[in-house]
Order: structure tokens, then sequence, then C-alpha cells
């Protein structure tokens, strides 16, 4: 069985600030018991209130922001448990497992330019993975910020989640929202599309995407259609992130590269898996 | 690596002040906490956060004689006061468990249950056979009891004549001690528990879990693909700890509390109740780091009280009965005695 990452543990921690983010979300502010390493961008944690009356079952969140010893989450509040800690107040106990998952892969540059896909809150994993790739990673040359077009697709404008954080950055950033209220009218396939048509952008790119299922299903179309290098951070029900309870099955290709084996876990053989390895639609 | 990085070593209580250990029939634990199946992985995929050095053993998810690509999702469900699951078995089969785990339990510094489970009476035999001498398994764990799968008719967990077959069966495979793990999705479970003791069974883990479901009225989906399935955590502890203490006082052969159990003085609860050890399961879940946190607060709770061997406090709890459970009552001797399997 595959087993949790080695630098992953349970650890407790403080809330420092809650920030409300957007209509629906709010930006957890966290302090960890001890200074943690780096954290590749699109790993995870677990997270619940260290109380009695929290569900029992923690829920992953995407590493948002690391800085200054603290860590970011951007949580959607969607039910009982990300309620819970939305209305977590400064000083609540936590308890964190992590950092767990893969992350992205390296994002390099001198290669074809990057995509970036995101989908509502699935925008979570990007914001380091932007500021990893403009510093460098894995030893490899760094991505240049016109390497990068980041596109934002949402419901709504009020769904488009901290959107001025990704403008700052220098990368090219473009909004798009289902009812037309900020951005272009429609979603982010659509748009990427029309840069594709109108030559903005060179037809071999290579792609990362987060988002909701039938979003990360299209890109997943997208990327056979058409050949293209395309990783995707996917979000599945976990019951323990650390590959132990089994409840996160991801279908796989069988003529793919994790094997024979027809379902991975998405918590240690992902959360990020190349569409070489796994079948969504 | 696993093995090199999470073997033999040996890590001492915080205060060593109170004797933790327990004998479980042949089995001598340092300590009543093991891990329950399903809930820990097969071998050493938690180390990192319980050093089996730490705890009273660690039970393997449970192996099939064939690989099982589990049920389809969703497999889980949160409910009120825990968790439904239906996992479905999923594990690659015996062989690999034999050819890729096995290997790296080899020297763990803790006591070893393999899970077995089978669709008939001779798949479990054959389990026992295939699996029985290899000597990085202490104990075998049966389960006849999982509601996920063959339509969860638990033909091996409800009817006791069939739950003899299949421990008599196995206890004729092989010299390792076998536990049986029942479920409590019955009407008289110590029904159960004798004729698993009657067939030879060195002890009891009581119990799996109770058959649930979840639905969303408002999709009109049920919460599980397999719209049944097995319900754990907090909310079945009064259930398990009622057929652990049944169990117990039916029988003379150990019982293993498991059900819910996410506090050390839940821990105590079943021993009290007449269990010998006890398994965390979802509990893990929330903070996989628990099961050795658990061990301290162990000793934390029972030095507060008083009680110098954890042992003592087995099968004492006030109800109305007086009985001398088998395993505390033979608890001195097995302590001296050379013999004893495991590793205190």
């Amino acid at each position: 069985m595959p087993a949790p990452p080695t630098d992953a543990r349970t650890l407790r921690a403080e809330v420092v600030r809650v920030e409300p983010c957007g209509d629906d979300g709010v930006i957890l502010v966290v302090r960890p018991e001890h200074d943690l390493a780096a954290i590749r961008a699109s790993r995870f944690f677990m997270l619940k209130r260290d109380d009695r009356v929290s569900p029992l079952i923690p829920r992953p969140f995407s590493i948002y922001r690391q800085r200054d010893g603290l860590l970011e989450f951007l949580i959607k509040v969607m039910g009982r448990g990300t309620r819970a800690l939305a209305e977590s107040r400064p000083g609540q106990a936590l308890i964190l497992t992590g950092p767990l998952g893969n992350g992205w892969p390296t994002i390099d540059g001198g290669g074809a330019p990057w995509v970036f896909l995101a989908g509502g809150v699935g925008c979570a994993p990007f914001p380091m993975a932007i500021e990893q790739a403009l510093a460098g990673m894995d030893g490899k040359a760094p991505a240049r910020p016109e390497d990068i077009t980041f596109l934002f697709g949402a419901a709504t404008k009020g769904l488009l989640y901290d959107l001025d954080a990704y403008t700052e950055q220098g990368i090219r950033v473009l909004a798009a929202t289902d009812d037309g209220s900020q951005g272009f009218h429609g979603n982010v396939l659509q748009l990427l599309d029309g840069l594709w048509e109108r030559g903005e952008l060179p037809r071999d790119v290579r792609l990362l995407a987060c988002g909701p299922d039938p979003m990360l299903e299209a890109v997943e179309r997208l990327a056979h259609a058409n050949d293209l290098a395309c990783w995707l951070s996917l979000e599945t029900l976990m019951g323990c992130g650390v590959g132990i309870c089994n409840g996160c099955p991801v279908d796989t290709r069988p003529d793919g590269p994790l094997g024979e084996w027809p379902n991975a876990k998405c918590c240690v053989e992902g959360p990020v898996f190349s569409t070489e390895a796994i079948a969504l639609g | 690596m696993r093995a090199t990085f999470c073997g033999a070593r040996r890590v001492l209580s915080m205060a060593n002040m109170t004797d933790l250990s327990v004998q479980l029939g042949p089995l001598s634990l340092r300590n009543p906490i093991l891990s329950a199946s399903g809930t820990y992985g097969h071998g050493l995929e938690m180390c990192h956060f319980t050093p089996p050095a730490r705890i009273g053993g660690l039970v393997s998810k449970t192996v099939t004689p064939n690989p099982r690509h589990g049920n389809a999702a969703p497999r889980i469900a949160e409910t009120e006061a825990g968790l439904l699951n239906s996992l479905g078995l999923e594990n690659k089969g015996v062989e690999h468990y034999l050819a890729h785990t096995l290997p790296d339990m080899a020297g763990v510094d803790t006591v070893v249950f393999t899970n077995i489970g089978g669709e008939s009476v001779d798949e479990f035999i054959a389990m026992a056979r295939r699996l029985g001498e290899r000597d990085e398994i202490d104990a075998f764990e049966v389960n006849l009891s999982c509601p996920n799968v063959q339509g969860g008719r638990l033909p091996f967990g409800t009817d006791p004549a069939n739950a003899a077959r299949v421990i008599e069966g196995i206890k004729a495979a092989t010299t390792k001690p076998v536990f049986a793990k029942l479920s409590p999705n019955v009407s008289r479970i110590a029904d159960m528990a004798l004729a698993v003791e009657a067939a030879g069974a060195d002890g009891i883990t009581a119990v799996n879990t109770l058959l649930g479901m979840a639905v969303d009225w408002r999709t009109r989906k049920p919460g599980l693909a397999t719209v049944q399935g097995g319900y754990s955590g907090p909310g079945v502890k009064p259930v398990a700890l009622r057929c652990a203490w049944e169990c117990a006082r039916s029988v003379s052969i150990p019982v293993i509390g498991c059900g819910g159990i996410s506090s050390a003085e839940d821990v105590l609860e079943f021993l009290v109740a007449g269990c010998t050890a006890v398994q965390l399961g979802t509990a893990c879940f929330a903070d996989p780091a628990l099961p050795g946190r658990m061990v301290d607060e162990l000793t934390r709770l029972l030095d507060d009280a008083g009680v110098a061997r954890v042992r003592d406090l087995i099968g004492t709890v006030q109800d109305g009965t007086s009985r001398t459970c088998a395993s505390n009552a033979s608890d001195a001797k097995a302590q001296t005695d050379a013999e004893v399997v495991g590793r205190p």
C-alpha cells in the first residue's frame, strides 16, 4: 500500500485570524506548533478543530500560502466541517495532519508556456504554484511571468476568490464567469479557446487544472484531444488523507503509468495526477 | 526502506511507573492498544505517525485470497456521530501481501496480527495455510464480519455454526493463535462467542461495524454507492461496549474490544467491561498519531488514579456477577512464562 509522505505529521495549530474571502469563503490563517519546511504547492493538510463539537472527520485543504511561520487555507463554506473551521476564532486550537500528497510537477521555464485553469475554490493550489514557478522549482530554470497564463473561472464574480492577488505577480490573469458578472462571459475552456483562436497563445501549452469535476473532465478531454501535457489536482471525499481509509479512489488508465490496479488513492498517490495516469470522464 | 526506518526501535513509555502490559491469551502485549483492521494500513505505512514499538500490536487490513478492487465511490459518508464505509475489502491479495508487505514486517517490535478474509470455509483455511508458516505473523484475526461484501449478508458473522466451521478449519491448519472478529449485527452475540470458543479460537475481537445507511433527501442519493455500509466511530461505542461485555462474560478466552474508542477513558471502559486489549479504528483517521499518544494518556490516567497495573482493571465492572476474567487470572503466570509468544 502506498504510504503517506515521510514529512507528514499530526500537529496542533492555533488560529491567528479568519479573513472573509469572496461571497462564501474565508482565508484561515493558522500558526502550527512548530515551523514547517517550505511546502510544495498543491500539497494539502487535513484540518479539524480540536474540540468534541466539530465533525469527527477532518477535511482536506490545499496549502494556500505559507509565510512568516503561518499557514493559510482558502475555505469555501459547504457543510458542517467547513463551517466549523470558518467560524473559528483567533486562539481556537486545530489538529492538522500534513503536509500530504504529492503537489504539482516541476513548473519550469523555457518549454511550452503554462496555462493554469482554476474553477472557483479550485484556485487554492495556484498562488503558491505561481510563486514557486517564478522562483524556480527542483533546480530547473524558473518560469518567467510571460510563461504563465492564469485563467480563473467561477459561477459569479463573488466566487473569484482573492482575484487581485494573482494580478500582482506579473503573469497574465484572465477571469471568466458563468453569469458574465466579471471578465469573459463563459467558462475557462471557452476562454482558452478564444485565446487560441485569436493567436494570443501557442497551441502547444502545458496545463495545470483544479476545479469542479465537470471542468476537470472537460480539461482531460481537451488534453487528450490535443495531446497536451496536463496535470489535474483532484478533490475527492477523504476520510484520513494518509492512505489508510481507502475512501478516495480515483479510476486509473489501464495502460497508464500507475500500473494495472484500477484505482489510485487520491490522498497518497495524488492529489495531482497526470492525465496519462487517470480516467475521470 | 520502511523496515530500516521504522523497524526494531524500542521506545520506552514516558513514565514507566505504570505497568501497561497485558496477556492476551498466548500473546504478551506491552500495552493494550492495537490498531483495528482496515484503519492503519497493511504493514508499516503509519510508522512515521506511531512507531510500532509504542503500541501493543498492529492488525493488518483484511487480506483475501485474490485481489479485490473494492467497491465503487462514494465509499465513505460522515454522519452525526461517526462514519459509514463501504470499501469492499480492497486489497491486492495474499500473494502480493506475502511478497511485498510481510518482508517489511520482519523484526518489527510489536505483535503482528494478519487479518484474513474469505468467501467460503475453504478460502479461509487456504489463507491460514498459505500464511501460517510466516514468522512475521504472530497471530491471525479472522474477519467473519465484514458487512461490505457478499451483499452484506454476513454468512459467517451471523450464523454460529458457519463461524465455528471457519475457526475449526483454521485452527487445524495453523499453530498460530486465532482471534475471531465478530459482528454486532446479531441478536445474541454470546452465541457467536461461544461457538468460536468451542471451535478453538484463542480470542475474540468484538466488534466489527454496525450496518448503517445515509441518504440525502434532496438529491435522493444514498451516501454510499452500495447504499448500506459499516458504521463506526463514537456513535457505536455503547453498542460495541455492550457486545464486548457480553462476549467477555460468556467465554473464558480473551476479548479485544473495538468500536468507537477515541480516548484513553474509552480504553479503560472497555477493559473494565472485560476486554484484555482494545483496537483503535476510525479515531485514527482524525488523528493518525493517536495510538502512540493514547499510550501516554493511558499512563497518565492510571497514574492519577493510583492504578499500578492496567491488567488489574480487566473485568472489574460491577455488573452483579461474580467472576474472574480467565486472561486476568492466568496473567501472573503467563508473565513469567518463557514460552509465551510475542514481544513485551
